[in-house]
């Protein structure tokens, strides 16, 4: 046994090939992008000084914090019940909605962006339907503004939500929540005081992930916000290939790395706590 | 109570109803494209006023279409055998290794895929300027494996956790060599995961976007960029015919994942 373990070696070998290829072709160019952030067009720091001392670019943080907050409170608030759901139902109408959840995450980004375009522009279903019930006169603004990118988004990143916090909702012991019936909890008493603290850590690692995931979003802002509402990853974009400009690129680029991975950071923390429990 | 659905009194129609709601609002986009992409209006008017086969006749038509979905298949199927094969390895590595820092090592194998994936595009489109591989098919296969190595390394490492390394030991206890009892015994034994990460290989770079409108030049794009393209100047209804096409393919995969899974429970 020890001799064949032996004869395997450390396996460091293995790795070799990712390893490179991660290097050359990842932490290379990845750093050689932020570099530029203060060596272009002249070395120092007017890119960020720029990008944080403008109200264009100001415009640009708030509109991306803005829609990544929106679109993370509103499918907290859909994914909770529908997990919950989820978790319980009869097993084969969960299988029916959980293979739809799967189609709609699976299906090709771009389609599922075109037909939000579709649905939402003037003349599109949406505003024939409210026309039609009478609810309003003219058509909704709903595409090539941040309504649009929201819908899109929400669309988007909901089965991120619902996917890890059924995980979470799953492994809760129900004895527990027949114990706080037991005790005298009324149905609303057990849902805040036992069911939502338990699904605590699933809803903030879903909406964490949810959050980090719309801050560095490009393809749905980009076709259904429009150039005149442009979030960070539009504006990285259109920096680098519309107007050659790499060190505001960079710059931009090195903004979104930090918040990015910030985040994440507070993740593990938080993790590692409430693993350490 | 709370967890049990028969316990839950009017809370379970509640439930029922706000599932139910959120399963339409997932699932009719996707239907009303299908719809759309069988309709005659060039207008996309729904319901549609006639039936027609037209946008697909369009879309095998246009030989920028075909083009690019051979493209993006050459890819996609290069993409796959190189993430699985160092998947494999870097896997390997991971869970059979014996050296010290294998959790950073896995954290760093995994940094492509949390970053937002913009910044790996513009930072490779600017090495790929300098390097002449912009708008080439190494250039695309290189960004693609980038992103999609770390799901095959999630995949098969997990495929392989679950693997005894005693079957191999005992292998080579049989005379075997290491590489022979690592061909023969393992490989067949985690190939439920080989699979897997093969299937999500092959979609990541299929359905890639970003990485993919930052590599693409005018002789060389993959699907998704012509969508992109496409779609930035109007919203034809060839857009709905080539969506419903990349639908029907994602319902066949699904379906054969499921078929798969079946057959390994059993």
């Amino acid at each position: 046994m020890f001799s064949a373990a032996r004869r395997r070696g450390s396996g460091l070998g293995f790795a070799l090939p990712a390893t490179v290829l991660l290097i050359a072709f990842f932490v290379v160019p990845v750093a050689a992008l932020l570099a530029r952030s203060i060596t272009e067009p002249e070395p120092g720091w007017q890119n960020y000084q720029a990008l944080l001392g403008s109200t264009t670019y100001l415009r640009i943080f708030f509109n991306t914090f803005f829609v990544a907050g929106v679109v993370t409170l509103v499918t907290v608030l859909i994914a909770f019940p529908v997990a919950w759901a989820l978790a319980i139902m009869p097993r084969r109408w969960a299988g029916v909605i959980f293979a739809i959840i799967l189609l709609s995450m699976w299906t090709n980004l771009l389609a599922r962006t075109y037909a939000w375009m579709v649905l939402l522009q003037q003349t599109g279903l949406i505003n024939r339907t409210l026309q039609a019930l009478g609810l309003i006169d003219q058509p909704l603004q709903l595409t090539n503004n941040l309504v649009g990118v929201t819908i899109g988004m929400t669309y988007i990143m909901l089965p991120f939500m619902i996917l890890p916090l059924l995980g979470v909702i799953r492994k809760i012991d129900p004895a527990i929540l027949q114990a706080a019936a037991l005790c005298g909890a009324t149905k609303g008493q057990a849902l805040r005081r036992v069911l939502l603290p338990l699904a605590a850590p699933g809803l903030a690692s879903g909406g964490l992930m949810v959050f980090v995931m719309s801050l560095g979003y490009f393809v749905t802002p980009s076709l259904l916000g429009g150039t005149a509402n442009m979030m960070l990853a539009e504006l990285i974009a259109q920096q680098v290939q519309s107007l050659v400009n790499w060190g505001m690129g960079g710059a931009a680029a090195f903004v979104l790395l930090v918040v990015t991975l910030g985040l994440y950071a507070v993740q593990l923390r938080f993790f590692e706590r409430q693993e350490a429990r | 109570m709370l967890l049990d659905f028969d316990k839950l009194g009017a809370w379970k129609w509640v439930l029922s109803a706000i599932c139910a709601v959120m399963a339409l609002f997932l699932l009719l986009p996707i239907l009303f494209i299908v719809a759309l992409s069988f309709g005659s209006s060039r207008w996309l008017i729904f319901p549609p006023p006639g039936w027609t086969l037209k946008w697909y006749e369009d879309l095998f038509a246009d030989p920028r279409w075909i083009g690019a979905a051979l493209t993006s298949a050459k890819i996609g199927v290069i993409v796959m055998v190189l993430s699985v094969a160092l998947g494999l390895l870097a896997s390997l590595a991971l869970v059979r290794g014996t050296f010290r820092g294998r959790a950073v090592l896995r954290a760093f194998f995994l940094t492509p895929m949390i970053l937002p994936v913009i910044i790996v595009a513009v930072a490779l489109y600017a090495a790929f300027l300098r390097l002449g591989l912009n708008g080439t098919l190494p250039g695309f296969v290189i960004a693609h494996l980038i992103v999609a190595l770390p799901f095959a390394i999630i995949t098969i490492s997990g495929a392989l956790e679950t693997f005894d390394p005693a079957i191999e030991d005992a292998a080579i206890l049989c005379g075997a060599s290491p590489w022979e009892a690592r061909f023969r015994v393992t490989l067949p034994g985690i190939r439920h995961g080989l699979f897997s990460a093969a299937i999500f290989s092959f979609l990541i770079s299929w359905d890639e976007v970003v990485l993919a409108i930052f590599m693409a030049s005018p002789s060389l794009q993959t699907l998704p960029v012509k969508v992109w393209t496409t779609l930035r100047q109007d919203l034809t209804p060839v857009i709905a015919a080539a969506s419903t096409l990349l639908v029907a393919l994602t319902v066949l995969l699904m379906l054969v994942a499921a078929v798969f899974r079946k057959g390994k429970s059993e």
